[in-house]
């Protein structure tokens, strides 16, 4: 027995150093970790179980049948992190570039069954040169094996993508189907084609990172939802999102204990300037309802004018979506209407109650958004509110125009419940363009026009730049005053826990895309 | 004298009360705003704030304290030990509002606040005094004259104040100008007044005080010595009662001494006669504490009595029932000063909160104690948190005894000078007896701690690691 | 081979083997007597963090906390990284189109952060942009009443 167990252990050994000690020491020069080192900073200590250590792959063209690495360039199996399962891979970038190819597709699509079946996320850790070229299309096959769970497993488990190492060619299609991605700045890039093949059919110069780095994707394109500064940072990032997640569709999300107070925020008072002119940064508003220290922002970089992200209110976890007037004075446009919706989707996937803070003077108005389909992606959103079945709870702090007012969770769309400053106005548009429609004829034939026009917009102002129209409807559940307010959403969140909504059978709506 | 108030804080406060609630006799508090939570507010059955942190502005406003002291009708203020103890004019204005002054007259605490009137005043009663001036000196050929009937070494005092300023020792007659002229500016720019003493240097000396107890009917005791050579920057850390040096016969004469000092101010109430003892066990006078003093509890223990009863039992007029002959020496006490200190860094004040406190328990272990778990330290005051004192039947035991102690006293929140009091205890010097007054600056170093502190740190990492790899092989399951 | 930082101050590196020397016994939950040299010495766990890898010990009273790296934590501090280390922002952009309505700071000036640096008009709403970190200006890249792109240069720090 002793010398069988001597060639188990040997084995092992071998499958720890992946592609060698050389090309382990050559991962850490690039300052990037080796896959192994990921997981087990990953996981919480000792609760990793490897699955599939000794997998090697069965190719015998061009000389592969001599070159076998136990693992197959990828490491899977399943731990905890803060105590709760996860499933993991992680591409190893020491075997074959981390190159994927049929045996290392089929591990990752073993544990992604597993997850689906015993109902826990599956974190990615994506390091890979993309196809194994030798297995042709083998490889190819690999990939739409993983693209096929990947969809089945959309909204039945979290899918976290964590781009840690090259992302090219067809691969980056899984990141962009799992919920969110998070790349790692400098070391990572994501791009369907290569510099090398643009230059020769576009003739552009241009380097890996400006054409796929983590800049650009959380900037520009919106696909990374995250970045970090290093492998590190990038994991405790996974893990901090993780514990606002639940396990699954069938579970709420994990709730921290929580002793209540009073509650009440007096800071929340002094944000929003008398002057409507005046921007306001709404974080401040954030950081003055939700707990402590607790919000956590998906696509800061993208689409500045709303926020999204999780954060906790009383221990239990929320979704938080907010217009920023200190960008684009907040407007809705095409980048932030898609931002918005994808989140408030996967909220509704996983049981995460919306909250939704509302300062929007209506749609960006240029031939930019309309020749871009402002018109079909503002709908995404209207589409994700209405559509979504989670408790939601909107609180307008001032601005709430025209289309906008209705798109941004209003009540006849569902919401259950909606609050307002009592500086809010909830108008079809701002005073001072009213005026001078409705009093158009006046205006023009007064000696002073402008003085007119200031007094006309008094008017309308009076009337209806200010919330008590729309609360006299029932549109607006409740003026509250700021400090209130997160008593008065705990309060709500708390009341709607077990809100359950049937919807006519269906296989999935149309939504716009 | 039905009611006491306590014009104090911290441990002394609680002691004092403790043996008046013993009495019978209720307790008023006074507090700065910054103690409302203190100890010793929580223990009186009254208490009254009287003004901001800064002692001037509370703990040292006589006025304001006999204010309360009237309005709640206080029989008798008893003042403890620091503050307003030594305070001639705070005595004044007790005698003047009719409140009882627990302690001598003010006129005693003038005499023996001045060093030089004190002198003045036990000379008829030929107590034994380091040979020097008996005026403060400013010239210096005349100075050097005296230096020289003398003999050196000597050392030159500042007249005006103390605490080591002013204070030069000459080792022979040829540095003696320049020593005198930097003494002389040194305490002109301290203390404003440049008037020095020149008096004979005692090498080697222990620091011997005996406690003495005086009633208004003329009967004086004294409650043997105590040693108190431990120091640091001329503060007491450690000390002792009975000294290991004293013989019988030494501490009969010194004794006598200390009761003819008392008797040549027509003393009343407690108080310490400081004396300064040389290799050769001849001891001299240095001056009397009018006061209770911090360290009584080792003479209380080993005389049994209780001072501060005997203390307002006094100032209600009653006779001291106890014969001299009658008080023997039982047993051998130690006492800890536990300072919020950090004997690491020079023993500069160590402020924070008290995350942990928690006090040793047990037999002949007494702590007065001034603070408890989850306090912050105020940095207005002295940083003393409490006193740790041991009995034992002999002196070996009362010193493992302070040694066990120190270890169940777990502090942490901040530094203190509990493992310098384990350093002292462990010291040879210390143990055999054979130490005097410059115990500290000849044995103790930091780096000594900090050796012991690596190696407790390496075990306790041994031990940590030990159990990780322990805990590494428990089975764990996902939540 | 394990490193040991012991109450921030105190590092130690010690192998698997020389633990297993270690002469210890646990007495009580939580309390190990060890003979070290044949002196006697006790300790005792104040507290447990398996996960954090840091555990706070007694010995002799006095209070040490360890922290224990393992080689994956070696070599994380070997490759430099840190958590939450932030960029040093150098030059402020200009995060969307607009008129400058007021330019604040002069070349050559301190700032601290979150000192106003200038106010962007947009949208008909005045933005402040305020400085991200401390520092000295280095130039300004526009004058008050001109119009900018997005992402056109302001500011730029030294």
């Amino acid at each position: 027995m002793d010398s069988k167990i001597k060639t188990l252990n040997d084995k092992i050994a071998l499958a720890k150093l992946g592609g060698g000690k050389a090309r382990i020491d050559k991962q850490h020069q690039k300052k990037k970790l080796t896959a192994r080192e990921r997981v087990m900073y990953l996981l919480d200590e000792g609760s990793f179980e490897e699955i599939g250590a000794l997998v090697t792959h069965r190719t015998k063209e061009f000389g592969m049948a001599n070159q076998k690495f136990y693992g197959d360039g990828v490491v899977t199996g399943y731990g905890t992190v803060n105590g709760r399962l996860v499933y993991v891979f992680a591409q190893d970038f020491t075997v074959f570039g981390g190159s994927l190819s049929e045996t290392h597709a089929e591990k990752i699509c073993k544990i992604m069954d597993m997850a689906v079946n015993v109902g826990a996320p599956v974190i990615g850790l994506n390091d890979s040169g993309g196809a194994r070229i030798q297995e042709g299309v083998r490889s190819l096959g690999g990939y739409a094996d993983i693209f096929y769970r990947n969809v089945q497993a959309s909204g039945v488990i979290p899918q976290i993508s964590a781009i840690m190492g090259p992302c090219a060619g067809g691969a980056v299609y899984s990141p962009a189907m799992t919920d969110f991605t998070l790349m790692v700045e400098d070391t990572s890039y994501m791009f369907v084609t290569g510099p090398n093949v643009v230059k020769t059919v576009t003739n552009e110069e241009v380097t890996s990172e400006e054409l796929g780095g983590a800049s650009v994707h959380s900037t520009k394109s919106g696909v990374a939802h995250k970045t970090s500064s290093n492998d590190v940072e990038c994991l405790e990032d996974v893990k901090k999102l993780l514990s606002y997640l639940p396990q699954s569709n069938k579970e709420k999300p994990l709730e921290i204990p929580y002793e209540l107070k009073d509650e009440v925020k007096t800071v929340l008072d002094d944000i929003v300037p008398d002057n409507p002119n005046k921007p306001y940064d709404m974080h401040e508003v954030i950081t003055g309802i939700i707990d402590e220290k607790s919000f956590y922002e998906i696509h800061k970089d993208f689409a500045e004018n709303i926020i999204v992200g999780f954060a906790r209110l009383g221990g239990k976890s929320v979704g938080i979506v907010a217009n920023q007037p200190m960008f684009l004075a907040g407007v809705l446009d095409v980048n932030s209407s898609t931002k918005a919706a994808r989140f408030v989707r996967f909220c509704d996937c996983f049981n995460i109650p919306l909250l939704v803070l509302e300062d929007v003077p209506g749609f960006l108005p240029g031939t930019d958004q309309e020749w871009n389909a402002i018109i079909t992606n503002g709908a995404k959103l209207l589409y994700a509110f209405s559509e979504a079945t989670v408790p939601r709870v909107t609180v307008i702090t001032r601005k709430a125009y025209g289309g906008a007012y209705d798109v941004m969770n209003s009540k006849h769309i569902g919401a259950d419940m909606n609050f307002a400053w009592p500086n809010a106005e909830i108008a079809v548009m701002g005073a001072k363009g009213a005026a001078e429609i409705i009093f158009k004829r006046e205006i023009s034939t007064a000696d002073d026009k402008d003085n007119k026009w200031k007094e006309k917009e008094a008017e309308y102002a009076e009337l209806f730049a200010n919330p008590y129209s729309a609360a006299e409807r029932g549109f607006i559940d409740e003026v509250i005053l700021p400090h209130n307010t997160r008593r008065k959403l705990i309060k709500a969140f708390a009341m709607l826990e077990n809100k359950e909504v049937v919807k006519p059978q269906r296989k999935h709506g149309n939504i716009p895309l | 004298m039905k009611k006491i108030l306590v014009a104090n804080r911290g441990e002394i406060a609680i002691r004092v009360m403790r043996t008046a609630k013993k009495m019978g006799i209720k307790t008023v508090a006074v507090f700065s705003e910054v103690d409302r939570n203190a100890l010793h507010v929580k223990y009186a059955d009254e208490a009254v704030c009287i003004g901001p942190a800064p002692s001037n502005q509370s703990y040292l406003r006589g006025d304001k304290i006999i204010e309360v002291a009237k309005s709640l009708n206080v029989d008798g203020i008893h003042p403890g030990y620091g503050f307003l103890s030594e305070n001639a004019e705070f005595a004044e204005l007790c005698e003047k509002n009719e409140v009882l002054f627990i302690g001598p007259k003010s006129h005693a605490i003038k005499v023996m606040g001045s060093k030089l009137a004190a002198k003045e005043t036990v000379k008829s009663y030929n107590i034994p005094m380091v040979p020097g001036t008996e005026e403060a000196i400013t010239d210096i050929p005349e100075a050097k004259k005296i230096a020289n009937e003398i003999g050196f070494p000597i050392l030159i005092k500042a007249s005006a104040g103390g605490g080591g300023k002013g204070m030069r020792i000459v080792e022979n007659a040829t540095e003696f100008e320049s020593q005198m002229d930097r003494a002389i500016s040194e305490a002109t720019n301290a203390f404003g007044d440049g008037s020095v003493f020149i008096e004979k240097y005692v090498g080697s000396p222990r620091h011997i005080e005996i406690q003495v107890m005086a009633d208004m009917h003329g009967n004086y005791l004294h409650f043997f010595e105590r040693e108190c050579s431990v120091q640091r920057r001329h503060q007491k850390v450690v000390e002792e009662a009975p000294s290991a040096v004293l013989t019988p016969e030494l501490r009969e004469k010194m004794g006598q001494a200390a009761i003819n000092v008392a008797r040549s101010c027509d003393y009343i109430g407690a108080g310490t006669v400081e004396f300064l003892l040389d290799e050769n066990l001849n001891f001299y006078f240095l001056e009397m504490n009018t006061r209770l003093q911090v360290e009584h509890p080792v003479s209380e223990w080993i005389s049994g009595v209780d001072l501060v009863e005997l203390q307002i039992k006094v100032a209600r007029g009653e006779h001291l029932n106890i014969k001299q002959e009658d008080l023997k020496i039982n047993g051998h006490a130690i006492e800890l000063r536990v300072y919020a200190e950090d004997p690491m860094n020079d023993f500069l004040p160590s402020v924070g909160n008290l995350e942990v406190y928690q006090l040793p328990v047990g037999e002949n272990i007494r702590v007065d104690n001034g603070f408890e778990e989850g306090m912050d330290i105020p940095i207005y005051y002295d940083p003393m948190l409490s006193k740790l004192i041991t009995y034992g039947k002999t002196r070996e035991e009362a010193i493992a005894l302070m040694i066990k102690a120190i270890d169940n006293y777990h502090v942490k929140g901040v530094q203190t000078t509990l493992p310098f009091g384990r350093f002292v205890c462990e010291h040879d010097a210390f143990r055999s007896g054979n130490f005097d007054t410059h115990f500290v600056k000849k044995y103790y170093s930091p780096s000594l701690l900090e050796e012991q502190h690596k190696t407790e740190a390496e075990m306790a990492a041994k031990i940590a690691l030990k159990q990780y790899l322990k805990d590494q092989q428990l089975l764990r399951l996902p939540n | 081979m394990y490193k040991l930082k012991v109450n921030k101050t105190y590092s130690f590196d010690l192998s698997e083997e020389s633990i297993d020397k270690l002469d210890s016994v646990e007495t009580t939950e939580g309390q190990f007597h060890i003979l070290q040299n044949n002196t006697s010495v006790k300790a005792t766990f104040t507290k447990s963090d398996f996960n954090k890898k840091c555990y706070t010990v007694n010995v002799n009273n006095n209070s040490y906390t360890v922290e224990i790296n393992d080689a994956l934590d070696q070599q994380i501090e070997t490759l430099g990284f840190e958590i939450g280390a932030s960029k040093q922002v150098n030059s402020i952009k200009a995060p969307m189109p607009g008129l400058i309505l007021e330019v604040s700071v002069k070349e050559g000036q301190n700032v601290k952060e979150d000192d106003a640096l200038l106010i962007l008009e947009a949208m008909k709403m005045e933005n402040i942009i305020n400085s991200p970190r401390d520092g000295v200006i280095k130039s300004i890249a526009v004058n008050q009443g001109e119009t900018v792109d997005k992402n056109s240069l302001l500011i730029e720090f030294e």
